[in-house]
């Protein structure tokens, strides 16, 4: 991992990115699960069987992204050709000092607005992240650029929201991908892409006890050094009645889920959820 | 004869009064009395997720006027941790 960084920030990125080939084609042969959950996905998305092609463009877009990450979190972004929609969304909501969700996913990458937004914009953006998520990369990459790790709040821990509120009382934005249930995290099944799929209630109670609003992004990687990045204002505040919290949620949950669906349907090889089966064959716990 | 002690008795009912605040709050299925004071509030032992914690958090502020930040999560470990940290702290 470190060589391929070292050899993507000295030797550029054309030359590194000629390595990722025989990397998916590795993927290709020897990840059954990876491979099984790309294809159960494809087959939904592009209402076909998907060809073995299908699959390694799947597998090249994510290994794209990651590899990028290199780059961007080492803040040269700029050798990227980024376009933004709708930001204005975000910036209203940054100009009432108030706070805000930002609501990402699996599907694209988060990281290009990191970047961007760290370096360009002089955005306040934490991410709400597992550092172990994506093993020993992070620990590379930050190496790089150290002032992007004290922008992660792991997941998970007592006082993981009371950072968070701390964070968005100063009138900053609060990063967290909706799309994947940590561990015993209370879910919400929801209909996605024809299938029942669980996702988190919990960026979305958060929103409801901190009364901040919640604004959608999604960064869709599309070939060669092409990013887009969409920002859509979700909700201002959420109602909350005590006992009909599910209930209260559920508009908000499905809204997304449905946005969601409709980015993946722009940008199909953006879905980098691969560790999906055995979570869904689970039962899942009462909601609250 | 007068003890130096701290009042334990106060303390006991700090505790029982929050642990009943805390099973209506989350809705908890049990009876405010099974909290073990000692045990953990968060994962394992009680059971409560983060979004709980800062339930809790946001209740304790409302309720006793003290305000619970990241760098106080030693007061988070258990109900008679939290009860010592609103007992120094209160201002209600």
């Amino acid at each position: 991992m470190r060589l391929l960084v070292f050899i993507t920030l000295w030797a550029g990125r054309p030359v590194a990115r000629g390595l990722l080939y025989p990397i998916c084609s590795y993927f290709l042969l020897f990840s059954g699960g990876a491979q099984r959950t790309s294809r159960e996905y494809l087959r939904r998305i592009l209402q076909r069987p998907p060809s073995w092609k299908d699959v390694f463009r799947h597998f090249h877009a994510f290994a794209s992204t990651i590899h990028d990450r290199v780059y961007l979190l080492s803040g040269r972004h700029r050798y990227f050709d980024i376009r933004t929609e709708g930001a204005a969304a975000l910036q209203a909501v940054l100009a009432q000092k108030r706070g805000c969700i930002l609501l990402g996913s699996h599907l694209g990458s988060f990281e290009v607005l990191r970047a961007q937004g760290m370096f360009d914009h002089n955005l306040p953006i934490t991410v709400i992240m597992h550092e172990a998520a994506a093993s020993n990369l992070n620990g590379v990459l930050h190496g790089l650029r150290p002032e992007i790790r004290d922008r992660i709040i792991p997941p998970g821990t007592a006082d993981t929201m009371l950072a968070v509120k701390e964070r968005l009382e100063r009138g900053e934005i609060v990063g967290i991908l909706g799309d994947r249930l940590f561990n015993e995290e209370k879910g919400m099944a929801c209909e996605f892409l024809g299938q029942s799929r669980r996702f988190p209630e919990g960026p979305f109670l958060l929103a409801a006890l901190l009364q901040v609003p919640i604004v959608l992004f999604f960064g869709l990687y599309q070939g060669g050094r092409r990013y887009n990045l969409y920002f859509e204002p979700l909700v201002d505040h959420i109602e909350m009645s005590s006992d009909r919290r599910s209930d209260m949620l559920r508009p908000w949950i499905e809204r997304y889920v449905s946005r969601l669906e409709h980015y993946c349907r722009l940008s199909p090889y953006n879905w980098f959820n691969f560790y999906e089966l055995a979570e869904h064959a689970r039962p899942s716990r009462p909601a609250v | 004869m007068a003890s130096s002690q701290p009042d334990t008795s106060a303390d006991d009912a700090l505790e029982q009064e929050l642990a009943s605040l805390i099973v209506e709050a989350l809705r908890l299925e049990i009876l405010p009395g099974q909290i073990d004071p000692q045990s953990a509030l968060f994962g394992e032992g009680l059971g409560l997720d983060s979004i709980d914690m800062l339930e809790i958090a946001l209740l304790v502020s409302k309720r006793y006027g003290v305000e619970l930040r990241s760098e106080n999560k030693a007061a988070l470990a258990s109900l008679r941790a939290l009860a010592d940290h609103i007992g120094r702290h209160r201002i209600r």
